[in-house]
């Protein structure tokens, strides 16, 4: 007889039909990233010979790193300092445009204010990559291709970010104090910079999370808007190494030395800033993703 | 005197204090737009003006630089790789959605029905793919579906593929996409939904379990009805993405020639008449359509719909 404190632990058909799903989730959502992780470390031979979740060796992984940052002199490292600077540019432009002006929408009335809110809303539901070719042809006519003024520019246009200000700053101003910083003789800028900025630290690093992630693993614009090779970002270039080594063809080799494994770890720094930062801020996602829109 | 000025004053002091009020709000809208002037500016020129601009090239010649009618529209009608671009695209939003509408609310609903450590270990293993976006998607998708590397070989083998080319062509490119995008983007939606159904009412599940509902019966009759408004939004937002697909199948290429795929999507096909055509006006006109059909489901959203508060 099964103690009367714990719980029995009863296998039936429900429970046991819903840890089948909820296993096969893991293994379709975990075992992907968990041998991407692992794999950065193994050879070449080892990815065809060894089980799928061998650890390599050290050396093997030191050879793998030699390879593919020496590769094209130094080539991804001027990638990955690319995409810093896309990212860093893009998101302080989209924190300097959209805070202010989410923070405009929620605490003033003025002619247009509704006409405002309601293009900035179709802009954020609208697909980003809907209007990548629509700004390739006109960045074409601005001149602004191949720049990274171009790249920052169009990345720091944010409508979810005002939105997500608007709808922060809609329940969280303080009326009160608001008034009785008016009484005393704040000016209207001053209202906005010594109240709302100080209260805005939770919503400035939410925007700052959605843009970033948005930026930085940008592929569609940065590929369209960039054809010289040393603006590239991470995404584009980690593209362009397979594409010239023929690395993931299984074709004949050649004496690239972009292989599967250097292949694997590039991909690994594409993705590993948003990794960790997801790893840290889980819970901005749940925080953001709905907000504004009526739950239930 | 003090009478004449007693009834006097009262329309003077109102019409003063209506013009102060009227002078207030001038300078308020004028800190406002100040405050907004940056974003207006690349409201402009990053979504007014380009969408715009492709709508007007649309009309142009562009490589003879003269007014052209809808000769443009009609070229890409008559381009055979653009109805087969439909189908395509229609297919893998169809199964997409599908997948993310049902394995959203399969895993958010039995996540909620299990202890509560236990999910939050799950939530964030199904969540961290989202991390894999744009290109590494396809990349790392890429080695899972090849034979001889992937973790699920023996799935693979068993199915009979020796190469992935057998993979690809034996699951479909549809649904390849489907599951490559999938994987990075139904994470986010999980762990929203598990927020969402967290904050139900207790005193609803309280009373449904006294009136004897199973778990079961507690996810399909009471907590699904709940984030049902939920689930289609996500479904609609997913639909309007899925139409504008072109990561994908564009980097299959990385495959090896033999799996290129250059003109699947719609947005493939218009990035393919700028860049290997040059024929930015053919280019224009299909991205008209396609930011077009975006703009009327952001409108129907926005209108016909009470998703999104605007005041």
């Amino acid at each position: 007889m099964a103690d009367a404190r714990t719980p029995p632990f009863r296998l039936n058909l429900g429970r046991f039909v819903v840890f089948a799903f909820l296993a096969f989730g893991v293994c379709f959502y975990g075992v992907p990233l968990l041998w991407l992780l692992l794999a950065g470390t193994r050879s070449q031979s080892s990815l065809f010979a060894d089980p799928p979740f061998t650890i390599g060796t050290w050396e093997s992984f030191i050879t793998t790193w030699n390879n593919l940052t020496t590769y094209n002199n130094f080539q991804i490292v001027d990638w990955a300092v690319n995409s810093l600077i896309y990212s860093v540019g893009g998101v302080a432009l989209a924190l300097f445009a959209s805070i202010p002006a989410g923070y405009a929408l929620a605490a003033s009335e003025f002619p247009g204010r509704k006409l405002i809110l309601v293009v900035t809303l179709i802009a954020m539901i609208t697909p980003s990559t809907a209007v990548v070719l629509p700004i390739f042809l006109e960045m074409n006519l601005l001149g602004l291709n191949n720049t990274y003024a171009g790249l920052i520019l169009a990345s720091g246009f944010f409508p979810f970010g005002v939105y997500l200000t608007y709808v922060y700053f809609s329940s969280s101003l303080p009326k009160g104090v608001m008034d009785s910083a008016r009484v005393d003789g704040a000016n209207r800028f001053e209202l906005f910079s010594r109240i709302a900025l100080p209260l805005a630290k939770p919503i400035v690093a939410l925007v700052a999370f959605f843009s970033f992630i948005g930026i930085w693993s940008n592929y569609f614009l940065a590929f369209v808007l960039l054809t010289d090779d040393k603006l590239y970002n991470l995404p584009v270039g980690l593209t362009v190494l397979i594409s010239t080594s023929g690395a993931l063809s299984n074709l004949p080799a050649n004496d690239v030395p972009i292989k599967k494994p250097e292949v694997i770890l590039a991909a690994i720094l594409v993705i590993l800033p948003v990794l960790l930062i997801f790893i840290v801020a889980q819970r901005f996602v749940r925080s953001g993703m709905l907000s504004g829109a009526e739950k239930g | 005197m003090s009478a004449i000025a007693a009834s006097a004053s009262p329309p003077a002091i109102a019409r003063e204090r209506a013009r102060a009020a009227k002078r207030k709000g001038r300078r308020d809208a004028r800190m406002a737009y100040l405050l907004l002037a940056p974003y207006l500016v690349l409201l402009v020129m990053f979504g007014l003006f380009p969408v715009g601009y492709a709508f007007g090239l649309s009309f142009v010649d562009t490589i003879e630089n003269a007014f052209y009618g809808l000769a443009n529209y009609e070229f890409v009608f008559n381009d055979f790789r653009v109805p087969s671009a439909v189908v395509n695209v229609l297919w893998f939003v169809a199964i997409w959605v599908a997948m993310t509408m049902v394995g959203v609310a399969t895993l958010s609903l039995m996540l909620d029905s299990i202890g509560r450590k236990t999910a939050t270990v799950l939530r964030t293993i199904y969540f961290l793919p989202g991390a894999v976006t744009s290109s590494a998607v396809v990349v790392l998708w890429l080695f899972m579906l090849d034979p001889g590397v992937s973790p699920f070989q023996g799935l693979l083998h068993a199915a009979g593929w020796t190469y992935s080319i057998d993979v690809i062509s034996g699951l479909g490119l549809a649904l390849v996409f489907s599951i490559m995008a999938y994987f990075s983007s139904s994470g986010g939606w999980i762990v929203v939904f598990g927020g969402a159904l967290s904050s139900l009412p207790t005193e609803v599940m309280e009373a449904a379990r006294i009136d004897g509902a199973n778990r079961f019966q507690l996810a399909t009759r009471i907590k699904l009805p709940m984030i049902w408004r939920s689930l289609v939004l996500m479904g609609i937002l997913s639909f309007a993405a899925g139409l504008q697909l072109f990561v994908e199948p564009q980097l299959m290429q990385l495959a090896g020639p033999q799996s290129a795929q250059n003109d699947w999507s719609l947005n493939q096909m218009a990035f393919q008449y700028a860049f290997r055509m040059g024929d930015f006006g053919a280019s224009a006109a299909l991205s008209t359509m396609l930011v077009g059909s975006s703009i009327i489901i952001a409108l129907v959203i926005v209108f016909a719909t009470r998703f999104y508060k605007i005041d």
